[in-house]
This record gives C-alpha cells, sequence and structure tokens, in this order.
C-alpha cells in the first residue's frame, strides 16, 4: 500500500513548529512517527506528513523518580532500554517483547502506539496500570493521564513524551494477553499492578483492552482490591468483578461470553502472580 | 529523491512523497524484497534499515532518507553466500523460497546482536515472517547451525 495522495513531508525542528503546520491543516495534515499506521490507515484527505523525527524526541531518561519515554522512542528501544527493565520489575519490557514482530517493534514508536489506541493495543493497557501520562505540546505544554487523553476537539496534541510517576515505576504489575498466534492482536488483553506495603495492597491498578473496545481502567475493582491482602480469594473476587465490569461484545476475533471468561482468567493470573503466587505463562 | 545507501552503494532514488520504501526499492529491480502483503503482516519485504530488520512496507521512504539498506542482494560478498544462507541451504530450509529473502536478515539481525540464540529466541525473531511452506522447524535449525559456524564452531 502507499500513500499516494501525499504531496508533501514537512520536516520542522521545533515542536513549535510542527504544531503550526498541523493546525493550520486539521484534515490534511498527520504528524509522522513511526508511520506504520499512517502507510496502512491514512485518510485520502492526508496530503501534508509532519515527520517528528527531527525534534529529539527519542531519548529514554530519567527525571526525579520519573521515567520518561521519548515519544518517538520505538518499541525496540524501550524494550532493550535499561532504565524500562528497572521499572515494575521489568513489567513493560515483558509487555512489549508479546507486541507485534521484532520488525514491526523496529518501526512503531512507543508515542505512536499510545495516541494511535487501536482497540486491541497491549501498549496502552500495560501503560494504564502505570499511570502514564503524556507530556504534550497544544501551543503550551501540558501533561495529562493517559486515562483521560483523547478527548476534546480539533487535532489531538502533538505527544512529547509517555511518562510514568516514580510510585508506579516501584509497582508490582503484571500482563496476560489471549490471542490466537502470537503475533497475532489479542482477543483480549488486561494489566494489573498495586503498591504493596507490608503484605497490603494500598493502592491497585486494573485495566482491560480488546474488549473489543480500547483498554480502560475498572475503577470499581481496582476500589475492591484497595486494603486487601490480595489472598486467593481477594483476587478470584476481583477477577470476577472484571469480568462483570467489562463492556464486552461480540466480533470477528471472540464472542463477548468468550471475553468475560478471558478477562476472569487474565485478571486472576496477573493478581496472583503480583500475590506472588503466579505461574509462569506465556 | 531520497538519498539511500543500498548494500554498500550510495546515491539518489527517486521517490514520491507517499511512497513506501518497498516501491522505491523494487521500481529499481532489487527484487529479492519481496510483497507478500504490503500490510505488515507476512515479512517477505524485510530489510535491514540501520542494521535492524524491518517491514519494508510500512516504511515511507522519506524516513529512510539518509539511511543504510541491506537487502538479500547484499548480503553475499564476492559470490560467497552468507553463512545464514549457506545454513538454509544445508538444513534444507527452502521450499518455494518466497519467505526467505525476509527470513535469513531477520535472521542475519538477529546473530549480530546475539551470538547465541535459545531456540525460543530464534522463534521469536522469525515471528513476523511467515512461512507456508517449512513448518518453521528447519528454518529454525538453519539458524542455530548459523550461529555455530558464525562463532567458528562449524
Ligand atoms: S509485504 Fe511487507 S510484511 Fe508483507
Ligand atoms: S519456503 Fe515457501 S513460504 Fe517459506
Amino acid at each position: 500500500m502507499s500513500l499516494r495522495q501525499v504531496q508533501r513531508i514537512a520536516r520542522p525542528t521545533t515542536v513549535e513548529e510542527a504544531w503550526a503546520i498541523r493546525r493550520a491543516a486539521p484534515d490534511a495534515s498527520r504528524f509522522l512517527a513511526g508511520g506504520v499506521d499512517l502507510v496502512l490507515y491514512a485518510p485520502p484527505s492526508v496530503t501534508t506528513l509532519i515527520d517528528l523525527s527531527r525534534l529529539g524526541l527519542d531519548g529514554i531518561r530519567e527525571e526525579g523518580d520519573d521515567l520518561v519515554l521519548g515519544a518517538m522512542a520505538t518499541l525496540s528501544q524501550a524494550l532493550e532500554s535499561p532504565l524500562v527493565a528497572g521499572s515494575a520489575g521489568g513489567f513493560l519490557r515483558d509487555v512489549l517483547r508479546r507486541v507485534a514482530s521484532p520488525p514491526q517493534r523496529n518501526l512503531a514508536t512507543i508515542g505512536g502506539a499510545a495516541v494511535r489506541g487501536h482497540p486491541w493495543s497491549d501498549v496502552v493497557t500495560a501503560l494504564l496500570v502505570l499511570d502514564a501520562q503524556l507530556e504534550t505540546y497544544d501551543g503550551r505544554e501540558a501533561r495529562l493521564s493517559l486515562a483521560a487523553a483523547g478527548a476534546g476537539e480539533g487535532p489531538s496534541p502533538l505527544v512529547r513524551a509517555i511518562r510514568i510517576p516514580g510510585a508506579w515505576r516501584g509497582s508490582r504489575a503484571a500482563f496476560e494477553k489471549f490471542s490466537r498466534a502470537a503475533v497475532d492482536v489479542a482477543m483480549l488483553n488486561c494489566a494489573c499492578s498495586a503498591l504493596v506495603e507490608r503484605g497490603t495492597c494500598r493502592e491497585a491498578r486494573v485495566a482491560v483492552g480488546g474488549t473489543p473496545a480500547l483498554a480502560r481502567r475498572l475503577l470499581d475493582v481496582e476500589r475492591s482490591l484497595a486494603g486487601t491482602k490480595l489472598t486467593a480469594v481477594e483476587t478470584r473476587a476481583a477477577a470476577e468483578e472484571a469480568a462483570r465490569g467489562i463492556e464486552a461484545r461480540d466480533d470477528l476475533r471472540a464472542s463477548a461470553a468468550y471475553r468475560r471468561r478471558l478477562a476472569r482468567v487474565g485478571v486472576e493470573r496477573c493478581l496472583e502472580s503480583i500475590a506472588g503466587r503466579g505461574e509462569e505463562t506465556g | 529523491m531520497i538519498h539511500l545507501t543500498v548494500n554498500g552503494k550510495e546515491r539518489d532514488w527517486d521517490a514520491l512523497p507517499g511512497d513506501t520504501l518497498l516501491d522505491v526499492l523494487r521500481r529499481e529491480g532489487i527484487t529479492g524484497v519481496k510483497k507478500g502483503c504490503g500490510s505488515g503482516d507476512c515479512g517477505a519485504c524485510t530489510v535491514l534499515l540501520g542494521g535492524r530488520a524491518v517491514n519494508a512496507c510500512l516504511v515511507l521512504a522519506a524516513k529512510a532518507d539518509g539511511a543504510e539498506v541491506v537487502t538479500i542482494e547484499g548480503v553475499s560478498s564476492d559470490g560467497a553466500l552468507h553463512p545464514v544462507q549457506e545454513s538454509f541451504l544445508e538444513a534444507g530450509a527452502v521450499q518455494c523460497g518466497y519467505c526467505t529473502p525476509g527470513m535469513v536478515l531477520s535472521a542475519i539481525a538477529l546473530l549480530a546482536r546475539n551470538a547465541s540464540p535459545t531456540e525460543h529466541e530464534i522463534r521469536e525473531a522469525i515471528s513476523g515472517n511467515l512461512c507456508r511452506c517449512t513448518g518453521y522447524v528447519k528454518q529454525v535449525e538453519a539458524i542455530e547451525r548459523a550461529a555455530a559456524r558464525l562463532r567458528g564452531e562449524r
């Protein structure tokens, strides 16, 4: 497939410049990060691509206790980063290993994966339970939580980085994905994380994606888990609550009923692994 | 127009703004890069871009401007096959051959980073290269052989 309609590739060197081009042509322009999605799905109205590769957004660094992933870092770069490996027990690294294929991971960027929001996205599910924030620019710099992103009018802001707050970098987290083949997209995916103090779960995050809608957090389940000891009975109850709480639908990959089962099994496996009782899977 | 070093030769290549790297290479006769699906699923179009395996059908040519590209045409030297190619022949890992260029390049990229991959790591590295003929067993074996060969063990 080619983008026959594209007439121009802009190569801005500052975020201000990039945003000005984008804002001047909301329908006719798109930001070009890894390009994977654009090549496949760019709407026919798009005639200008704004290449973000000269904005210096590809570094992965620590800022205080936070982990900051430049939006243009590829999934492979993130996967190989010692800082990523050292966060939440290597959780994000282990998730990225299961995303797409190595050649695709060498192209796709973490920023693109976070904001493109494919309903089956594993990356979004994983980032949600790390309380990830987007560092954006739309005329001014802002930080918004990934969970709240995507609303609003007009072109969505330029994403400069994904920030994982220090508290959740130190969380225990686990991920499960159910797909027909290793490189296939998920029939359902889920992730959980917990801040555990002296055996008690102080705060938890639970997200389920590919329902087949895009991942979202299950706030009720998170509340139920807070204050528990993550015993087998408690994790089972939370998993059942998660299965009831998702908006499951039928599609070509799986039925709603099957998805609810997967959610129950997946969330329970994640929580069991966080509680230190998990079996190696995947 | 974009500037590329392809298989060691540096020059300008004709490219429209919306062309993929796959379009550009094949148009100029570099047809070892196969177009299986055009949508990132099959891996037949795998090339090395800056030393990393990528799907050429998913790369906008403009993004590759200034980069170094290696295709299957560029892996042998002075008529001698690359050790990975040799191993594919020895192990009987080639049937129709359509997936082979991509598979070989994925293997080369893997072995450049990891001289002693486990079977799991090999399977992972070629997980984006679909083969309709072989069932992958011989290809995994071929890559194990190639690794040993490159370590100087065979
Ligand atoms: S042609 Fe590129 S992955 Fe199939
Ligand atoms: S040898 Fe025929 S597709 Fe692999």
